[in-house]
């Protein structure tokens, strides 16, 4: 994730910025506007061109930094992205969907049979060309990512800004157990509960352990994780192998990690 | 005149959809409302997972109405394992619903809907030419994104409710802070009633029957089983929903659209539905809000949603003032703990007012309390039939009006907006 500064440009504009929607719940951008105390100053730094949920005016041509929420399910997405690609200095991904594919990614094994079950006899033509779900990276490059499901409005605050005028500081890849060492939180393992903080990246602040649920792993696995590890301590604490990995497919089904590691 | 109106994806609204009027000879030919969300397949997702994921999994339809799709599939399942909540934890959900109604009549009304009305192309330069109006509305929006944080344990995608109950729960004292806090947000919530209410929209009303959930004795957002039509004057329970509901595919939508199946109707489920059937159950300063906006039954005006939102906007305050009061007093019985059950296979259907309307949830699960199939039924696809019918019935209305095309584009794309649609509920 390379960073980039816009402001030491030749052209010393205000950043041009798009919104981009692809398949998903719409609930990262409503987390964008969900920002509102601060919503009018992140505006004050940009000059926002398109997003079809909050604006009328239509896509430009031009732009330097593209926000893009969902998961690439359609022929028409992948050509939106590489369009998107084409012309943005910056391209950001956020949310589980933009980043690991999300809950949408669970459609991925096979797919043909699930159209089948919920539409009958295929399709309809306005759904578009459907194809394997996928994250916006396995499509083109991204330059930042906003995890989990949903965003949290201040982490996306802050990684505009970094987008807008870079950092040098390297981003997290530790897993959540650490956030729950520092909170000094229960395990849940201690009590043969499945928890995916054991192989998921950190970053949230284990903000659902803390409430009193294991984590779903909605930022995607961590690059530290490590599979095997982790599988053998549900074999130490009385968790199931299976329910494991079964857990995991919520927000990992198409990292192609899992596919390489499966236990069966 | 001779006119092909086209929008593509419709701005200010949640999701993808796009508009297509074909006028000729001085007659509406055509009108299609095109979903073209991506399609999820979430019921093919849930197939085969443990009822314990169920809900964190369908609560992703939707990012407004995540808190209604998670309660909806708890009350599924709870029917199915024959569970019996507390009314401390009914309370919770009632209150985290109706944050979710603060949340999204805040954001449609003054994010996606008054710019219309405004003359500007989004709710931004609204900081400018009225900024008591832009402070304010940001904030009743932020008061429920607080609701939702603290009751849920996020503004969206809840964490905190599981079958049989919470699994954290803030102090009196914050809920006393938040009972506060909705008091002093009332008058401006009085004051969006009149606001909405002045703006001007098409007289016109509706061929559509309505559908709402059914209590004799309150305005049930989320503890009643019966739905009611009013038109076809049939009330059905939940678990029925098929023999009362018809959804049928089109080749123009990702959504499939539904009619009353009995006399083939298209309806309408919102907010206006509601005030439709409840109106004399509204809270005291909703009702009298209602009264002197002339929001009485029957009202099917469309357009009228928005004043309906506005009016839901205060009796959400009012009902979450007492919830909230009673919570730090400890008046409901019971624990919010999750309350223990036994799992086992059966079929069972949740069902609860979203902000938007109706939403239905089938669960058939196994001994294991694995999903064996999924049936999910969202506001928006029930209304996408009956939008196309309003949109050929407005087109006509100001055509003979002799509006022309850029005025016709405008007041279908606010008639649409008026539904409050959202396109990536109904392509699931």
């Amino acid at each position: 994730m390379g960073a980039f500064s816009l402001i030491t440009d030749t052209e010393r504009r205000v950043p041009r910025v798009v919104v981009v929607g692809l398949a998903s719940c719409f609930g990262c951008q409503l987390q964008i506007t969900n920002a509102e105390q601060y919503l009018m100053q992140i505006l004050g730094q940009i000059d926002l061109q398109y997003w079809q949920l909050v604006t009328s005016e239509d896509m430009p041509d031009q732009y330097d930094v593209a926000i893009i929420e969902g998961a690439v399910t359609t022929r028409e997405s992948e050509e939106t992205c590489k369009a998107v690609r084409a012309k943005a200095a910056h391209v950001m991904a956020i949310g589980a969907c933009a980043t690991t594919a999300g809950v949408t990614g669970m459609a991925m094994p096979g797919l043909d049979g699930r159209i089948a079950e919920v539409y009958g006899d295929g399709l309809p033509d306005a759904s578009g060309e459907f194809i394997a779900p996928r994250p916006v990276s396995a499509v083109i490059p991204v330059d930042s990512e906003v995890r989990c499901c949903p965003i949290d409005p201040l982490d996306f605050v802050a990684m505009l800004q970094r987008a807008l005028f870079g950092s040098n500081r390297s981003l997290d890849t530790r897993t959540l157990c650490s956030d729950c060492k520092r909170n000094e939180t229960e395990c849940f393992y201690n009590s043969g509960t499945l928890c995916l903080g054991l192989v998921t990246r950190a970053g949230c602040g284990a903000r659902c352990v803390n409430l009193g649920r294991p984590c779903n792993g909605c930022a995607g696995l961590s690059p530290d994780a490590n599979l095997d590890a982790a599988r053998a301590a549900c074999d130490t604490y009385g968790v199931s192998r299976a329910d494991f990995d079964k857990a995991l497919e919520m927000f990992n089904q198409v990292n192609p990690v899992l596919a390489e590691s499966g236990d069966e | 005149m001779r006119a092909a109106i086209n929008v593509d994806h419709i701005a200010r609204i949640e999701g993808h959809g796009n508009v297509h009027v074909v006028i000729e000879d001085n007659a509406v030919k055509t009108v299609q409302m095109e979903v073209v969300e991506p399609a999820r397949l979430f019921e093919s997702m849930v197939r085969g997972r443990s009822f314990t994921e169920v809900s964190y999994i369908s609560s992703r339809i939707c990012g407004i109405c995540s808190a209604s799709h998670t309660i909806t599939d708890l009350l599924a399942i709870e029917r199915i394992f024959g569970v019996q909540v507390t009314d401390r934890v009914n309370a919770l959900r009632e209150l985290l619903v109706y944050g979710s109604y603060l949340q999204n009549h805040g954001t449609h009304l003054f994010v996606l809907a008054a710019p219309d009305f405004l003359g500007q192309k989004s709710v931004f330069p609204v900081e400018q030419i009225a900024p008591e109006l832009f402070d304010n509305a940001l904030a009743l929006k932020q008061l429920g994104n607080e609701l939702c944080t603290a009751v849920g344990g996020r503004s969206i995608h809840p964490i905190t409710a599981v079958v049989g109950g919470f699994t954290h729960e803030i102090g009196p004292s914050e809920y006393l802070a938040f009972a506060e806090r909705m008091e002093a947000m009332l008058p401006f919530a009085l004051e969006t009633v009149d606001l909405f209410n002045s703006f001007p929209v098409p007289d016109m009303q509706s061929n559509g029957d309505v559908l709402a959930m059914y209590a004799p004795d309150k305005y049930a957002v989320c503890d009643s089983r019966i739905a009611k039509f009013i038109d076809a004057d049939v009330a059905f329970d939940a678990d029925d929903w098929t023999d009362y509901v018809e959804e049928y595919k089109v080749a123009h939508s990702g959504a499939l659209f539904a009619r009353v199946r009995s006399t083939g109707r298209p309806y309408m489920t919102s907010a206006l539905a509601r005030i439709n059937l409840s109106w004399p159950l509204l809270c005291k300063q909703a009702k009298v809000a209602a009264a002197k906006a002339g929001l009485r039954p029957p009202e099917r005006n469309p357009f009228r949603n928005n004043v309906a939102q506005a009016v839901e906007l205060v009796d959400a305050l009012e009902r979450c003032i007492i919830l909230c009061r009673r919570l730090a007093a400890d008046e409901f019985e019971g624990a919010s703990t999750p309350a223990k059950f036994e799992v086992r296979a059966g079929r069972g259907v949740g069902y609860t007012e979203a902000p938007r309307g109706v939403v239905l949830h089938e669960l058939e699960l196994d001994d294991d309390g694995r999903v064996v199939h999924a049936s999910i039924v969202t506001p928006t696809s029930q209304n996408v039939a009956v939008i196309e019918d309003d949109m050929r019935q407005l087109a006509e209305l100001l055509l003979a009006e002799g509006a022309d095309e850029p005025a016709i584009k405008l007041e279908v794309e606010k008639l649409v907006r008026a539904y409050d649609p959202c396109l990536s509920c109904s392509v699931h």
